[in-house]
């Protein structure tokens, strides 16, 4: 049963889970769709936000540089800092307590899915934003009109944040075009599969994508069916030939998709 | 509020990977989320293990849900709680400590009675007022139970054990003292 589908159950669930009483399958069960939809998350979060004044006098224990030596650890895992600004205590270069060793485990997909965007995956989205309607009109130039077509442009990034993958569609359009900026690797039996992912986080499928650097895949509604509700794209490997109704692996591109015409009038 | 403002601020840095946003927010919370998770374990290097776990949680997924940044330290309370709770039930044996007889008779083991007048002191002492306020009107064992599953991480039949109460009755308990709570704290702003 779609218990999160449900407001009332939902948030009898949401309840015990912030209290802690859920146990066992269920509170698992619970936590992997919690992960999945923003709308369970927000109930746990105003459950917390109700019960967390619950510790608000509670005596805080010292944590010292010790503890923060193995967040370190774990969080910057041998990568050489770049040290944004110095840390409010300065600590002695060689800690015998800093564990370089010590790797997180192997995320799973949808902890990577999760994971931060890149700075750099941001930076580009944002030049590429800018940049990508002029390009868009450089070529729609003999259309002689100065004026963009309405279109739907999903800027995806590579999942270390490199610049990735565009994804066009005009926005009564059929088809919609891929630009490949950087290739990923597929392996043999694996087919790119285009997905969307909506402001609840609710993800559904599109169809699957030829590995080409520049392709033209009909869709299989009219583009404003299929990318009305996106705010974002992304891309997984699925068995070539399926068509799955969730992601079976890690997003290999993902994105924000823009809608390129101005906002409707205000209500 | 003026500290929920400024860890806000640290999370939105540290979706961003900036690290010295991140021991700013180590250096504002680690000691309250430590106190909540030695309170939970009653085992400091534990808890310990709980707050670096946490910390590196809030590195790896900051961008998740940036709903959730409206109430950072509740944010951040909730991740410590249940990772204290992976800990905790883990390392309990998993045979019942309640259960039922062919006849449909409950029975479970005897503990000490947890919900004296120590705990309701606890709670005066470490709830803020709004929410002592709130949880002062419901009676003494609903009150007790909800308690006990908050800041030691109970479960229903663990609740039921130490209370010496049949299970549904507790289930009962908190199902109903979280709706009465609900109506009387709101929505959260």
């Amino acid at each position: 049963m779609n218990w999160h589908r449900h407001p009332e159950l939902l948030d009898r669930l949401a309840a015990e889970y912030a209290l802690g009483t859920l146990a066992g399958g269920a509170r698992r069960r619970f936590e992997t769709v919690m992960r999945r939809e923003t709308a369970v998350a927000r109930a746990v979060a105003r459950w917390s936000e109700r019960l967390q004044p619950m510790d608000a006098k509670l005596p805080p224990l010292p944590a010292g540089d010790a503890l923060w030596n193995r967040i370190e650890a774990k969080a910057f895992p041998a990568a050489p800092a770049p040290a944004p600004a110095p840390a409010p205590a300065a600590r002695p270069a060689a800690q015998p307590t800093r564990r370089p060793a010590a790797k997180p485990a192997a995320p799973s997909w949808w902890q990577r899915w999760l994971a931060p965007i890149p700075a750099g995956a941001l930076a580009f989205g944002l030049v590429a934003g800018t940049l990508l309607p002029t390009v868009w009109q450089a070529l729609q130039a003999d259309r002689a009109a100065t004026q963009l077509p309405e279109a739907y442009v999903g800027v995806l990034a590579t999942q270390d944040g490199r610049q990735g993958l565009v994804v066009s569609s005009l926005r009564r359009g059929l088809k919609v075009d891929l630009k490949r900026i950087t290739a990923v690797p597929v392996p043999a039996g694996a087919t790119m599969f285009l997905w969307t992912v909506d402001a609840a986080g609710v993800i559904a499928p599109v169809g699957p994508l030829p590995a080409a650097d520049f392709v033209t895949v009909a869709l299989p509604r009219a583009a404003e069916e299929v990318f009305s509700k996106a705010v974002e794209l992304a891309v997984s490997l699925e068995p070539t030939g399926t068509a799955p109704a969730q992601p079976s692996t890690a997003f290999v591109y993902r994105g924000l998709c823009g809608k390129v015409w101005p906002a409707p009038p205000a209500r | 509020m003026d500290a929920d403002a400024h860890l806000e601020k640290l999370l939105s840095r540290i979706a961003l990977q900036d690290r010295a946003a991140l021991r700013e927010l180590y250096d504002a919370t680690a000691g309250r989320l430590l106190a909540i998770a030695a309170r939970m374990l009653d085992d400091r290097a534990a808890a310990e293990d709980v707050v670096q776990d946490t910390f590196v949680t809030v590195w790896t997924r900051a961008t998740n849900f940036p709903a959730l940044r409206t109430s950072p330290l509740a944010w951040l309370t909730t991740i410590a709680r249940h990772r204290a709770i992976d800990v905790m039930r883990k390392r309990r044996p998993e045979t019942p400590l309640q259960w039922q007889d062919a006849e449909g008779q409950e029975h479970q083991h005897d503990v000490a009675d947890a919900s004296g007048t120590p705990l309701d002191q606890l709670l005066a002492v470490q709830a803020d007022a709004r929410l002592g306020d709130c949880l002062g009107r419901l009676e003494p064992e609903p009150r007790a139970a909800i308690a006990l599953a908050y800041q030691e991480g109970l479960t229903h039949d663990e609740l039921a054990v130490r209370l010496q109460r049949p299970l549904g009755t507790v289930k009962a308990w908190i199902r109903r003292s979280l709706l009465r709570l609900k109506d009387c704290l709101g929505e959260p702003a």
